[in-house]
């Protein structure tokens, strides 16, 4: 294959640093795919674990499969050869277990597509191996037509009761029925759902399947398996930096939020654990960047000794740290002088919200007050932008509280004579969140507050992103659907839908042909909901 | 008076890593170099970086050497430089030769 005919061919070559490479012969073969590019799927800390976890156990190989950039795509398929693993560059279709991590619903087509260009059937019953399908998709529903089994929750905690399935049966029947048995894995097939109105009704069709059922959580972080053999990419991707994991789950309870449950319970890891996973990452892969993740870093108990120990680490080595989820008023109060040593290019605000009276209601703890009163210490800094995000559509929200978030930003913008990247997304009713039995904002209506916002904030010194508003509803409509939507998630795929998570690339037409091919009216689910929801079978808070 | 201490070290740029830009060579040579645990010397500033620099660059695709000169903040032993070197440099990037500027 001659790579130089491809753009960007350092996605698909295998030489990073710490690259894992197991002899194939007696094994069970597993590919991890990721529905994304490899840059993007790279950034993800999810498939490291996974990836690593699962080479761990001598009987299995591991490796990974990316979606391919659109001009390795068209050329698969015109020469009719199949997408193929990063490491051995075998086709997917010639693995025994098929993973997905997959986080986002705009991603649906691409993951039909990565199982069309490898060979692999797309509908369960069709297939003889098993889709495993984890990461951040809390509605597993509108995908169950395609997968056989779905994990609810941290995967870490069952990979070896996993493994142990895979040793022991061999056919797919037997293998789906011991992991339905097991809490956290759900085997679609062995339910049946019924839509009655606006009600949703649960059968079990196979007795010793969980109903309701239940995510899996790791109980101690301290003693989680962290994949310090950092795979280095010897090319840029899009978050280029190790992620070293302070916490996972958030102790705030902002109501649009999905992600306090589905990461719920908060829990922490021990300082002295992650000055020792960073160590130990640094001299494995050389990486020049760090980050401290978290949903919410300043509510990290000893974020104080934690950025000074991590700091003095590194000191002679010149070791960027960067803290992305931290709250302005600690910022720029108790953290100011600590993070003058730590190397930080941007800084990130989510606002939300442009009144105080709409942030209250939404329970989004944020003071912009204190924000602004010190531009002097943001101004030391050293910061070359930042970013604020917002939300429209959110519920009780009116004209004033759209024009203030205009006037926010450019008096933030003038104060402290800074480049600011705006990103404003509609707001989108999540499953799980505490705003889940909410309608979403009427389409027209969205329309005329976008057109609002654009008008007041079109200046030089601003880089606004704003939601395509009907990329929005499609991703509302798949996190919020049900199994009906399988079908149509197909014929949008057939039309040719991927990519569909790049404004670029989406496109409308082709959703709104498949829906009304499927006769059905995708308004129907961005309405609220009152008794229950598609995914009431599935408790996330554990 | 220059007290970095400077090794030029040639190396063989083949194999896959022919598909890898010169920004992407720079980006592997310092995490190699930063894996060997030896006295880096780094760029001022607010993005500090190892501090290199090459005779020239290769075409993408291209096979061939290239000559590197890394600095170093204070005295080291070429052979362990060598040693170090050449346990941490991917496949497709080979040591050529190792010679000290000054010192
Ligand atoms: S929006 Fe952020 S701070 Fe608020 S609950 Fe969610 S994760 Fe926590």
């Amino acid at each position: 294959m001659n790579w130089l005919n491809f753009q960007k061919p350092q996605r698909y070559l295998d030489s990073e640093w710490n690259v894992i490479k197991k002899k194939h012969r007696g094994k069970i073969k597993v590919a991890i795919c990721f529905p994304d590019l490899y840059e993007v799927g790279m950034s993800n800390l999810g498939l490291r674990i996974l990836y690593a976890m699962f080479n761990e156990f001598n009987d299995i190989v591991c490796e990974r499969v990316f979606f391919p950039g659109l001009d390795l795509g068209d050329y698969l398929e015109k020469r009719k050869k199949r997408l193929f693993s990063l490491e051995s560059k075998l086709p997917l279709s010639s693995f025994d277990v098929i993973g997905f991590n997959l986080s986002y619903e705009l991603n649906f087509t691409n993951f039909l597509y990565m199982l069309k260009l490898g060979g692999v059937p797309l509908r369960g019953e069709e297939r003889k191996k098993i889709i495993l399908l984890g990461g951040g998709i809390s509605n597993p529903e509108p995908l169950a037509e395609f997968v056989d089994v779905f994990f609810l929750g941290e995967f870490e905690e069952k990979i070896a009761k996993f493994v142990s399935i895979l040793r022991k049966y061999k056919d797919k029947e037997s293998r789906l029925r011991a992991l339905a048995e097991i809490e956290g894995f759900y085997v679609p097939k062995f339910y049946h759902v019924e839509v009655k109105g606006r009600d949703y009704y649960f059968f079990k069709k196979y007795k010793y399947a969980h109903l309701p059922l239940k995510k899996i959580y790791v109980k101690d972080l301290n003693s989680v398996y962290y994949p310090v053999n950092w795979l280095t990419p010897h090319t840029e991707i899009v978050h280029d930096r190790v992620q070293i994991e302070i916490a996972r789950g958030c102790p705030n309870r902002c109501y649009f939020c999905q992600a306090r449950c589905f990461y719920y319970p908060y829990r922490e890891k021990k300082v002295e654990k992650i000055l020792k996973i960073m160590e130990a990452v640094y001299k494995s892969s050389g990486y020049e960047n760090f980050s401290l993740l978290a949903l919410s870093a300043s509510d990290y108990s000893h974020i104080e000794e934690l950025i000074e120990e991590a700091e003095g680490l590194f000191n002679k080595e010149k070791v960027g740290i960067s803290l992305p989820s931290l709250r302005v008023e600690d910022l720029v109060s108790r953290l100011y002088k600590k993070l003058l040593k730590v190397k930080k290019t941007s800084l990130t605000l989510a606002i939300e919200a442009g009144t105080p009276q709409l942030r209250e209601r939404i329970n989004k703890r944020i003071d912009v007050d204190t924000f602004l009163e010190a531009k002097e210490i943001l101004k030391s800094l050293n910061l070359r932008h930042i970013k604020l995000y917002f939300m429209f559509g959110l519920p009780g929200e009116g004209e004033q509280d759209l024009i203030s978030i205009g006037e926010l930003v450019r008096k933030i913008a003038k104060e402290l004579n800074m480049r600011l990247h705006v990103s404003i997304n509609v707001f989108v009713p999540k499953p799980f969140s505490l705003f889940q039995d909410l309608a979403m904002e009427p389409e027209d209506v969205l329309y005329k507050k976008r057109e609002l916002l654009l008008k007041t904030l079109k200046r030089r010194n601003i880089k606004l992103s704003i939601s395509n508003i009907k990329q929005r509803i499609i991703e509302a409509v798949l996190s919020r659907g049900d199994r009906r939507l399988s079908r149509v998630i197909y014929r949008a795929f057939l039309k040719g839908a991927k990519f569909d998570s790049y404004t670029e690339h989406f496109n409308w037409r082709l959703w709104e042909e498949a829906f009304r091919e499927e006769e059905l009216d995708y308004r129907w689910y961005l309405s609220s909901f009152v008794n229950n929801f598609s995914w009431s079978h599935i408790n996330w808070r554990g | 008076m220059d007290k970095r201490f400077k090794i030029k070290v040639t190396i063989r740029k083949e194999g896959i890593m022919r598909y890898f830009s010169q920004l992407d060579l720079v980006r592997i040579l310092e995490r190699a170099l930063r894996r060997t645990q030896l006295p880096i010397f780094f760029t001022q500033g607010f993005n500090p970086r190892a501090k290199m620099s090459f005779n020239k660059a290769l075409k993408l695709g291209e096979k061939g050497e290239i000559e590197v000169i890394f600095y170093f903040r204070e005295r080291v032993d070429k052979e362990l430089l060598r040693i170090k070197l050449s346990k941490n440099l991917p496949k497709g990037i080979r040591l050529r030769n190792i010679e000290i500027v000054n010192g």
